[in-house]
């Protein structure tokens, strides 16, 4: 039995849906969903001066965030795995828990990434809900959803990705990515690279943050605050003292590479990168980073060969 | 104790000094943990120094100017910049030379000698000890140094770009359009509030640390040509594009 949804009716959905939750519409959002689980900018506990006592911000309501694509919710399962792995993120979960994650697909999908419900394009007009949680099961509701045996499904194949394809071998990506350290590549994006830190907001999977403390102003209460970082700004690698560990844009760069491709494959096993594309649409110095990758890896090779 | 502080300004339009007073309640709030003792725009009864804490609007373009500015630092423990004019020469050092020298002429003849002094940052004069940036500043970022500085913290510049505060209000990219834009070599903290309202980021609050100028110089040339850029950079950060 298949829950199929006509594509008008999908706003209507929605709009229903907007009685029991938070709707948040993701469609066309310069940030990727992270945002809605890892703020840019958050309160993480307020520390109360007279009472002496902690207190954290509490989620009440249940929200859902709509809109996502197939890397997108690949990278809400990746990130969720960051998040759970060594030590589980409390303020991540804090929100994660309370929310559904309904993703919209306008390719035929072979292997479900992630989310409670995805709806999948099958005709022109309709898609249907790939149902993969019992949260997810509880807002497929009859008013929207016609019940088929056997629908018609077209076959809308995913354009061919050749970054996509390249990280399949996530093993060699590392590798390159490690032994590159001394390539000339990155004298080159040292100097383009603007280090505005546009890539790291815009990719679903950067989760670096920075803590900051506040006293109020009427001085009664203390409060820290997480906020995003970016890998390419000067305070990123800066520690107490003053010591920066990586002095120059150049050093940077190569860090935010080696953490997506080294390290985070020899932690996670995969790449953090799902070849969204963003980091490259988003780029206001032009840089292209699928293809710096893809150098990188042509020139491992060609050392390799020459071994 | 309750500092003592003097709040001053030189040439400008003051309106930094309006941002401060439009912080409202807040500043019925600040005004009970610190005594301002001399306001000129604010209070009518002026004490003279020694100030805990002397924040300064403006630029001084006279000698007069320059000369309390000097006072005013032996006189501060703490000296702070407010607003553009004061932190980078702002609106008054757009000025260009040449064209008020053959004006100066025109107006006034041979014979006349001018006695205004060019527009330059505080810090031309003087040690700051903190820049708040921005025409105007921004309202938080006020709140947020008088609470690192009541805090005993010394005050932290914002270590992101423009870009930061612009991506989390969904604008489109301005450079990414083929619209300059000086967002990605600019200190954040202004809530992106120029590109929001359609217009480009013209640096009013700084350069960021380690800003890449030359590698955005080079993005806006696939853009647009010299003489705007330069246009850009004169708004604010004329000294940046000297180097």
């Amino acid at each position: 039995m298949e829950f199929v949804i006509e594509k008008k009716k999908i706003d209507k959905w929605l709009d229903d849906l907007k009685k029991d939750f938070k709707v948040i519409d993701i469609r066309g959002k310069a940030l990727p969903a992270k945002q809605y689980f890892l703020p840019p900018k958050q309160k993480t506990f307020v520390f109360n001066k007279k009472t002496k006592k902690l207190s954290c911000p509490e989620y009440k309501k249940e929200f859902l965030v709509f809109g996502l694509g197939l890397a997108d919710l690949e990278a809400m399962t990746q990130l969720d795995e960051i998040m759970e792995k060594p030590y589980s993120d409390f303020f991540y979960w804090q929100k994660r828990n309370k929310s559904l994650i309904i993703g919209l697909v306008d390719e035929s999908i072979e292997v479900a990434p992630g989310g409670d419900v995805i709806l999948e394009k099958i005709t022109d007009q309709q898609y249907r809900a790939l149902i993969l949680t019992d949260k997810g099961k509880a807002i497929i509701k009859d008013e929207f959803f016609d019940k088929k045996d056997k629908p018609s499904i077209k076959n809308y194949p995913q354009p061919d990705n050749p970054f996509k394809r390249m990280l399949l071998d996530s093993e060699l990506l590392a590798e390159a990515v490690k032994w590159s350290l001394n390539h000339k590549i990155w004298d080159k994006l040292g100097e383009q690279c603007l280090g505005c830190g546009i890539c790291t907001y815009v990719c679903p999977l950067c989760h670096c943050f920075s803590i900051e403390d506040q006293v109020s102003l009427d001085n009664k209460e203390c409060s820290r605050c997480r906020q995003w970082d970016a890998c390419t700004l000067p305070e990123f690698s800066k520690v107490a003292g003053g010591h920066n560990f990586h002095k120059t844009i150049k050093q940077r760069y190569y860090n935010w590479f080696y953490h997506k491709f080294v390290r985070a494959y020899h932690e996670y096993g995969k790449s953090q990168c799902v070849a969204c594309g963003r980091c490259r649409e988003n780029c206001p110095a032009g840089i292209k980073i699928s293809e710096v990758l893809k150098e990188i890896v042509d020139d491992y090779k060609k050392h390799l060969s020459a071994i | 104790m309750v500092p003592k502080v003097a709040i001053y300004d030189f040439t400008d339009c003051e309106g930094c000094e309006v941002k401060l007073v439009s912080i409202r309640e807040k500043l019925l709030i600040l005004e009970k943990r610190i005594d301002i003792v001399n306001w000129r725009l604010g209070q009518e009864d002026n004490k003279p120094g020694p100030f805990d804490l002397t924040i300064i609007e403006g630029t001084p373009i006279t000698q007069h100017e320059v000369d309390l500015l000097k006072k005013l630092r032996q006189d501060s423990k703490v000296l702070i910049a407010l607003g553009a004019c004061a932190t980078l020469g702002g609106i008054p050092a757009i000025l260009d030379k040449k064209e008020r020298a053959k004006w100066y002429k025109k107006i006034y003849g041979e014979e006349y000698k001018p006695r205004g002094i060019d527009a330059l940052p505080l810090s031309a004069y003087v040690k700051v000890d903190f820049l708040i940036h921005g025409c105007p500043i921004d309202e938080n970022e006020l709140i947020r140094i008088f609470q690192e500085l009541l805090a005993g913290k010394t005050p932290a510049y914002r270590g992101y770009s423009v870009c930061f505060e612009c991506k989390q209000a969904n604008n489109p990219c301005r450079i990414i359009n083929g619209q300059p834009c000086l967002g990605p070599i600019t200190q954040g903290g202004c809530g992106s509030i120029c590109i929001k309202g359609g217009s480009p980021c013209y640096g009013c609050f700084g350069l960021r640390q380690e800003a890449n100028v030359k590698g955005l110089v080079e993005v806006l040339q696939g853009l647009t040509d010299k003489k705007e850029i330069e246009r850009y950079f004169t708004m604010f950060l004329s000294r940046a594009f000297d180097k």
